[in-house]
């Protein structure tokens, strides 16, 4: 096996170059103000935003999370400011940082994508839109995403609405994702981006009642790898675009499966919030790894996990 | 405006030391240098349980004391990461992200302070009655509450050898002090006091939001430390939803680890966070 091209900068299409196959998965990062107090951005390749929509959404009553073996469960319900603060306030602060700021578009209908890919424009520090066609916590939200047909309908909209580079993210809560993923391509976005969480509960030992409000949220963190893996390996297979794979990388390692499957570049999501620094150790461990002749190398980094 | 993290740090610390206390409670204290020199009362620390992906999450807790670089914490078994965490022993490695949160507002505070502690809800109390001392505040008091004698945080844990510092105590079933609840013996202090510092169980928080709103004087000053199920404890997951007033009246959604976990008690929605399940701890 070849080493995978995992250290230095990668070329996602349509003027999107990231420095390193690294990114912050939308979600776990929020804008970067927070984290990027914890860890430092500018050794990350990519920066994808909270799912942001049209208008400011408060998100849903609590609890909101709720812990797993290996993972959370989260619904959250896309609390953010709204796209116009975003371009007007935040962007102007992405200009100046090192990683790619991509920005993760959320709606429920085509319209509401079409609204924030236009409002977005060619934005001075917004490198890219991320579309999110896939969040499991509001309604007809995940419509879009499991459908091919709507979903291919959904990017050509986009596509005409935007030069940036656009990348699909994927949900597996799907029979096909194989398919959704050849309608996006065939639609005209340059990337995907899989997975999103994956559907599940929790249930209170007391009185058998979900935890979660809204009865069930999407699973994240290291126990969704294995499921995520085996997604992204099909995705890989059907498309010619580069795909960034997601779901339950906590360390170099983790990461390098998905560059086995097939991943041009790589987002790391939970393990955030376990430990900020995490995307920023695998960044680095990818670049030693690289140095060496095997890229399965026995030199890590200490790893935390 | 963007949450402040700039004195929050990851740091690895030994633990010097796991005290089990009566009636469930324990006390760790941990070598954090970085955290201790850094933490103000009421401020928390994101603590792993383990280095393994189950339990997954970091847990809050109050950093309850510091002494030179060590940290101390208050917590009781509750669930898998607390087993974990009282399992430790001196010497063991514990991982801790912090300080975090908002803490308690000591600007221009002069006294009386008048201190209501409920059950666990003690952990803040002793670093917040060293640093009132330190600002010279002379007139001090603990109420603190428990359902028993036993599970009490001892008194002399919140004087810590300063004997300026008064401690009352109640107890649900009688065993110790007053039989009752903490919050029966606010109402005496309220006229004088110039500052409340609450934390304990929501319903007792929000008797007392309801009883300062009535008894206390406009000016004084009325925080009380909250608590919600959390995710990463800095303000990015977004998961630690409260419901606080919002101007123009009804209510939205505050997050406990950036807005509070201590808040003001009159911007609490305290009627929409008791129709809430109580925080899952475990």
């Amino acid at each position: 096996m070849s080493a995978p091209p995992v250290a230095g900068p990668v070329d996602l299409g349509r003027g999107l170059v990231v420095q390193n196959a690294v990114g912050l998965a939308s979600g776990t990062a929020g804008y970067g103000f927070e984290i990027g107090q914890l860890m430092d951005l500018n050794t990350v390749g990519a920066l994808y935003t909270k799912g942001t929509t049209p208008q400011p959404r408060p998100g849903n009553r609590p609890p909101r999370v709720a812990e797993t073996d290996g993972g959370m469960l989260n619904s959250i319900g896309l609390q953010n400011p709204g796209i116009d603060r975003v371009v007007d306030e935040y962007a102007p602060v992405f200009a100046s940082w090192r990683c790619a700021v991509v920005v993760n578009v959320a709606g429920s209908s085509v319209n509401d994508y079409v609204h924030c890919a236009r409002r977005i424009g060619d934005a001075q520090g917004i490198a890219a839109i991320e579309l999110n066609i896939s969040c499991p916590n509001i309604a007809h939200g995940m419509d879009f995403g499991v459908d091919p047909a709507q979903a291919g309908r959904l990017v050509v909209a986009v596509r005409e609405a935007t030069s940036l580079h656009l990348m699909v993210k994927l949900t597996p809560n799907v029979a096909d994702i194989a398919a959704v993923a050849r309608a996006a391509e065939d639609a005209g976005a340059d990337s995907v981006s899989a997975v999103n969480t994956f559907v599940g509960t929790k249930l209170r030992r007391d009185d058998g009642r979900p935890v979660l409000p809204g009865g069930t949220g999407g699973l994240s963190g290291p126990a969704i790898r294995p499921l995520a893996l085996a997604a992204v390996a099909r995705v890989c297979e059907a498309v010619r675009i580069p795909v960034v794979g997601v779901g339950g990388i906590v360390d170099t390692d983790s990461a390098l499966d998905f560059f086995a499957a097939g991943c041009a570049a790589i987002q790391v999501g939970t393990a955030n919030f376990v430990d900020p620094s995490s995307a920023a150790r695998i960044a680095a461990g990818l670049g030693a790894r690289a140095q060496e002749s095997s890229p399965r190398g026995v030199l890590a980094e200490t790893s935390r996990w | 405006m963007t949450l402040d993290l700039s004195r929050a740090a990851l740091e690895q610390g030994r633990v010097l030391d796991v005290e089990h206390l009566d009636g469930g409670l324990i006390e760790m204290t941990v070598a954090l240098p970085l955290l201790a020199h850094r933490v103000r009362p009421g401020e928390f620390a994101q603590l792993r349980c383990s280095p393994a992906v189950t339990p997954l999450l970091r847990r809050p807790f109050s950093v309850a004391w510091t002494d030179g670089e060590a940290c101390s914490f208050v917590f009781e078994v509750v669930g898998a990461g607390t087993r974990l965490l009282a399992a430790m022993r001196p010497g063991d490695t514990l991982d801790s992200l912090g300080p975090l949160g908002r803490g308690f507002t000591l600007e221009d505070v002069v006294g009386p302070v008048v201190c209501v502690s409920g059950g666990l809800g003690c952990a803040p109390f002793p670093i917040l009655c060293r640093a009132l001392r330190a600002r010279g505040v002379e007139d001090i008091v603990v109420l603190n509450g428990a359902a028993t004698a036993a599970r009490l945080y001892p008194a002399e844990r919140f004087r810590r050898g300063d004997p300026a510092i008064e401690v009352v105590e109640a107890t649900d079933d009688g065993s110790r002090g007053h039989h009752g609840r903490v919050t029966d013996l606010v109402g005496r202090h309220l006229a004088r006091a110039a500052a409340v510092f609450a934390c304990g169980p929501n319903p007792m928080l929000a008797t007392l939001a309801a009883l300062t709103a009535e008894l206390s004087r406009p000016e004084t000053r009325v925080e009380a430390s909250l608590e919600a199920p959390m995710g990463c404890g800095f303000g990015t997951c977004l998961g630690c939803a409260l419901p606080v007033r919002a101007r123009g009246g009804g209510s939205r959604w505050a997050l406990c680890c950036a807005d509070g976990p201590v808040m003001p008690v009159r911007d609490v929605a305290w009627a929409e966070l008791a129709e809430l399940p109580p925080p899952n701890v475990a």
